[in-house]
């Protein structure tokens, strides 16, 4: 009979548990949570950031996937790289996949023929002279004996001038992949692997689909299952898409390995501590009605939860798991638990709303994500701190005795002793400081890839197939707006003769633009002109020929198809669009000529690759003095975005911090009692910055926020400790028994993170254990010397 | 029904034995073939192109190692090498100062032409048949012709037949069918 009667008992407690539960599930299905980076980045201030952004978030390289095959030997790496070029090409959900056995299609090569005269940058009037002439039949009757004369025999004679051939090789130019058993591989073989096929793939839904992107990522995979690989045969698979993808499993693994671990410890510890399971149920009263309070907040505010701000925001409401804690061991011999909580109240009041003002600040940034984040804790932390005064009491059953068991007596003993070691804090103090100093402040982080939860792996492994496919090194990258696309593909043929001089003298490696496969409507009448009229040529041929074996009637096709080619409509982007007959080249044009949103235009993109001198190009750039064209150094330009949203998030943070020490002055009587509580706060965070850097850790803006979580537990410790200050001994005692179990709780909780891979994960868990050990150990030595006992 | 059984049996394995009669001379040369690991040849090549008033004529030499590496070297009137080696085609012309690499596989008009002489001195029937449907008469040891027609539409389009004579386990002559045009090379083995 006991059992039920204790399950009655605990009823409303865990209906109110099931209750937030559901509730909160509710809401954040309701709402939409977005995973976009680029919330966590201020608003563009240039045109220069503003391009950036748009890049990553809609730009063509988030339709990438690079894709490597390897483990097992080359004919069954080629075979393999086939099945899976040929699946995706017919799955639909790729606009172009190129592992090097993309043909072009009969229909594409017949347009492109017939437009090889206006198309071919060999184009000249010079080619149609009879010299030029002559040197070209010379070559051809030289290639006709050679061992390549049926393929010759097939265009030679419609075009002996070599304009097709020359085309196509415009295209082709600058690969850096090579070709074996037909299809792509890495060239020289990646070490320690052996040989690696190579794929790329573009999917047709665009980077912001990212259930597209996942489903394409599925079908590359399923595509690869269904080609029944040798055993040992691997997949490697990168690009954006495949970014979010792994990102969230990485996490989704971390978080269940240490939500599991962290659960049976903190299950144990607190059991042991309290002696009743009861406790674990009521520390997830508070967090869960916090995350509900902020996430309602949030989403009511701003249509959406940004989902590193939900994350980030459960992880500052962690502290809130310490209220009831503070609650049940601040219980004196024979008091209510209602009375208790009236008791602590001020205190609790204090640390709470002091916590949540120092994030509150961050709701006026402009990145939203941020602001998000203070409004998450605005609202949450209060809530917290109510829910624990005014409904906790009531949830626990009147005759449950739930109490911590005291602190072992030495531990006890030597914790009461600690403000007499204040020396040796003051100097490990002045030691952190004058590190940090000597360092030069702590490390930032400068990558814009380390604020992404992409593990370094995954990185690298993309850097790796990137260099490997040639896929150029987005470090610069030159755009240019214009009205139309017929003005985009100009200025575009512009940029590309103003850098010709860099790329024949090394200074870049090369250039890809629009223009090199579908010129300008201008360059093509130009080309037109060039062409001579039927009687002419006809001339010059039989001039060129003569005394070579070739009958008269041989180049009649050339003759026909240049006199076509002379009143032939130019082609263009609209040709292309719709029908299969331009899709390799309407695909090869997609990702550099695109219109802008908003229906602002056109957007051409010139990619330089391998560029020696950034210099030289910006020069050569702005001697043209093309309107509407940017150039953007994407690593210095994510920089400056990142450093602005750090600068905010500290600038916020500067804020918060005086809003608290004004609180702290308002609620203790005097700016001195603030300072002295706020300094143990203080110098926990100097010695967290210090340990990070010690470990070799580059601050970023998780660090940041999970110092705010510290700051928010280090608050409690300092207001529980300080109030005891001058109260008996067993008070004191009590009072640091609060502050240890909370430590062990937030180190069995959020400490655990430190255990994980994903960078983001990590970064919250170190910076949360090394910062909550030293906000207890520092709130126990520097309790206030004028009530300390003497 | 036994009787219409037993007929039918009859008639398979006449039909097979035929097979297998007709199948017994192309193995034994194929056999021939595998036997030998590497040879050297000259030839004497003579194009003759619907669009040209006259043959063109080249010279040069081919060698062969087992088990897949063919040259043709041309050495007039132009200078060229052709090197086949597994999948890999190369086409050097030191003249010119080119070098092309490809893949076999993506040059449709030109692999029948190589697998035509590198499979048949490789002795390898099964891959001759993958590209042709192999017509063979004449004596395995003496004189034959090996008539091959291209299985795939659009190799057809490009060489519509390719005939090897021969004496024993040594190809004397290639004559190849595209377009309008020929293509006959005498070859003479070195000794």
């Amino acid at each position: 009979m006991r059992a039920p009667a204790g399950l009655r008992r605990l009823l409303p407690l865990l209906a109110v548990l099931a209750l937030l539960g559901a509730a909160n599930a509710a809401v954040l299905r309701a709402v939409g949570v977005t995973t976009d980076m680029a919330g966590f980045l201020p608003p563009p201030r240039s045109e220069a950031s503003a391009f950036l952004l748009r890049e990553l978030r809609t730009g063509a390289a988030t339709t990438l996937l690079l894709v490597g095959i390897e483990g097992a030997p080359v004919p069954e790496l080629a075979r393999l790289s086939r099945a899976l070029g040929e699946a995706l090409r017919a799955s639909g959900r790729f606009a172009f996949v190129g592992n090097g056995t993309e043909g072009i299609a009969e229909a594409e090569q017949e347009l492109l023929f017939r437009h090889r005269y206006l198309l071919s940058p060999a184009v000249t009037p010079a080619l149609f002279e009879t010299p030029a002439l002559r040197a070209r039949l010379e070559a051809l009757l030289d290639g006709l004996r050679g061992a390549a004369s049926p393929l010759l025999a097939r265009i030679g004679f419609a075009d002996p001038v070599g304009a097709f051939v020359e085309l196509l090789r415009a295209w082709t130019a600058g690969s850096t992949v090579a070709l074996r058993a037909g299809v792509w591989f890495a060239d020289p073989p990646p070490s320690g692997t052996g040989e690696r096929a190579l794929l790329i793939a573009r999917t047709a839904a665009t980077g912001l689909d990212t259930e597209a992107q996942r489903e394409a990522v599925a079908a590359l995979r399923a595509a690869f299952a269904a080609a029944e690989p040798a055993p040992g045969a691997r997949l490697l698979v990168s690009g954006p898409g495949v970014f979010a993808a792994e990102a969230a499993a990485a996490i989704r693994a971390d978080l269940a390995m240490i939500s599991a671990l962290s659960a049976a410890l903190l299950a144990a510890f607190l059991l042991w501590r309290f002696r009743t399971p009861l406790m674990l149920l009521l520390a997830a009263v508070p967090l869960a009605a916090g995350v509900l309070a902020g996430a309602t907040a949030v989403a009511a505010a701003f249509g959406e939860i940004h989902g590193a701000a939900l994350g980030f925001g459960m992880t500052m409401l962690g502290v809130t798991a310490d209220y009831p804690i503070l609650l049940v061991t601040q219980r004196r011999p024979g008091e209510s638990l209602a009375e208790t909580a009236r008791r602590v109240w001020p205190t609790l009041r204090l640390a709470s709303l002091a916590a949540a003002a120092g994030l509150t600040a961050m709701v006026l940034s402009d990145v939203p994500g941020l602001a998000q984040l203070g409004l998450f804790a605005a609202l949450g932390l209060p809530t917290s701190a109510l829910v624990t005064r005014l409904l906790l009491p009531r949830l626990v059953p009147p005759a449950a005795g739930i109490e911590a068991r005291a602190l072992p007596p030495p531990l006890a003993r030597a914790l009461l002793a600690l403000p007499r070691r204040r020396g040796v804090a003051w100097a490990l103090l002045a030691g952190a400081a004058l590190y940090l100093v000597a360092i030069g402040g702590p490390p930032a982080e400068d990558d814009l890839a380390a604020l992404s939860p992409v593990p370094a792996a995954q990185r690298a492994l993309d850097g790796e197939l990137r260099r490997q496919l040639g896929a150029p090194d987005v470090g610069v990258l030159v755009a240019l707006a214009a009205p139309t696309a017929e003005a985009a593909l100009q200025g575009a043929e512009r940029i590309g003769e103003a850098l010709a001089p860099l790329v024949a003298r090394g200074a870049l490696g090369g250039l890809d633009l629009p223009s090199r496969y579908l010129p300008s409507e201008r360059t093509q009448r130009a080309r037109q002109a060039a062409l001579p009229d039927a009687a002419t040529l006809r001339a010059r041929l039989a001039a060129a020929a003569a005394g070579l074996p070739f009958r008269p009637t041989a180049f009649d096709r050339f003759l026909a198809d240049v006199e076509a080619s002379r009143t032939l409509p130019p082609l263009t982007r609209a040709d292309l669009a719709g029908g299969e007959a331009g899709s390799l080249l309407a695909a090869r044009l997609a990702p550099l000529l695109a219109p802008l949103p908003d229906g602002r235009g056109w957007q051409a993109l010139a990619v330089p690759n391998d560029l020696r001198e950034p210099e030289a190009l910006r020069a050569a750039l702005a001697a043209l003095r093309l309107p509407g064209l940017l150039v953007v150094e994407a690593k210095a330009e994510t920089q400056a975005l990142v450093d602005a949203a750090t600068r905010q998030a500290l600038l916020w943070c500067g804020v918060g911090a005086a809003i608290v020490l004004g609180l702290l002055a308002a609620g203790l009587g005097g700016p001195a009692a603030a300072l002295r509580t706020a300094a143990p706060l203080a110098g926990a965070v100097l010695l967290t910055l210090a340990g990070l850097a010690l470990l070799g850790e580059r601050f970023a803006l998780f660090h940041l926020v999970s110092l705010l979580l510290l700051a928010g537990v280090g608050m409690d410790y300092a207001l529980f400790v300080a109030r005891s200050a001058g109260e008996p001994v067993e008070e004191r005692a009590r009072a640091l028994g609060s502050v240890v179990h909370c430590t062990l709780t937030t180190l069995l909780t959020f400490g655990l993170l430190a255990f994980c891979a994903t960078p983001v994960l990590r970064a919250i868990g170190l910076t949360v254990a090394i910062g909550t050990a030293c906000a207890a150990a520092l709130a126990a030595t520097l309790v206030p010397a004028a009530r300390a006992p003497s | 029904m036994p009787r219409r059984r037993s007929c039918c049996a009859a008639l398979i394995l006449a039909a097979l034995a035929r097979a297998a009669r007709a199948e017994a001379p192309l193995e034994a040369l194929m056999r021939a073939f595998a036997a030998i690991r590497a040879s050297r040849a000259a030839f004497v090549e003579e194009k003759e192109m619907p669009e040209l008033d006259r043959p063109l004529l080249s010279r040069g030499t081919l060698s062969w190692q087992a088990p897949d590496r063919l040259e043709k070297r041309t050495t007039a009137p132009i200078e060229e090498v052709l090197r086949v080696e597994g999948d890999l085609l190369t086409l050097e012309r030191p003249l010119q100062g080119t070098r092309q690499v490809l893949s076999l596989d993506r040059s449709p008009e030109i692999r029948p032409l190589v697998e035509a002489i590198r499979a048949t001195l490789a002795g390898d029937l099964a891959a001759l048949r993958r590209h042709y449907a192999v017509a063979f008469e004449g004596d395995p040891a003496g004189r034959w012709t090996l008539v091959l027609t291209p299985l795939s539409g659009r190799v057809l389009a490009a060489v519509q037949r390719v005939a090897l004579t021969g004496r024993g386990a040594a190809i004397l002559g290639v004559e190849s069918q595209h377009g309008g045009g020929f293509t006959r090379m005498r070859i003479e083995p070195a000794r």
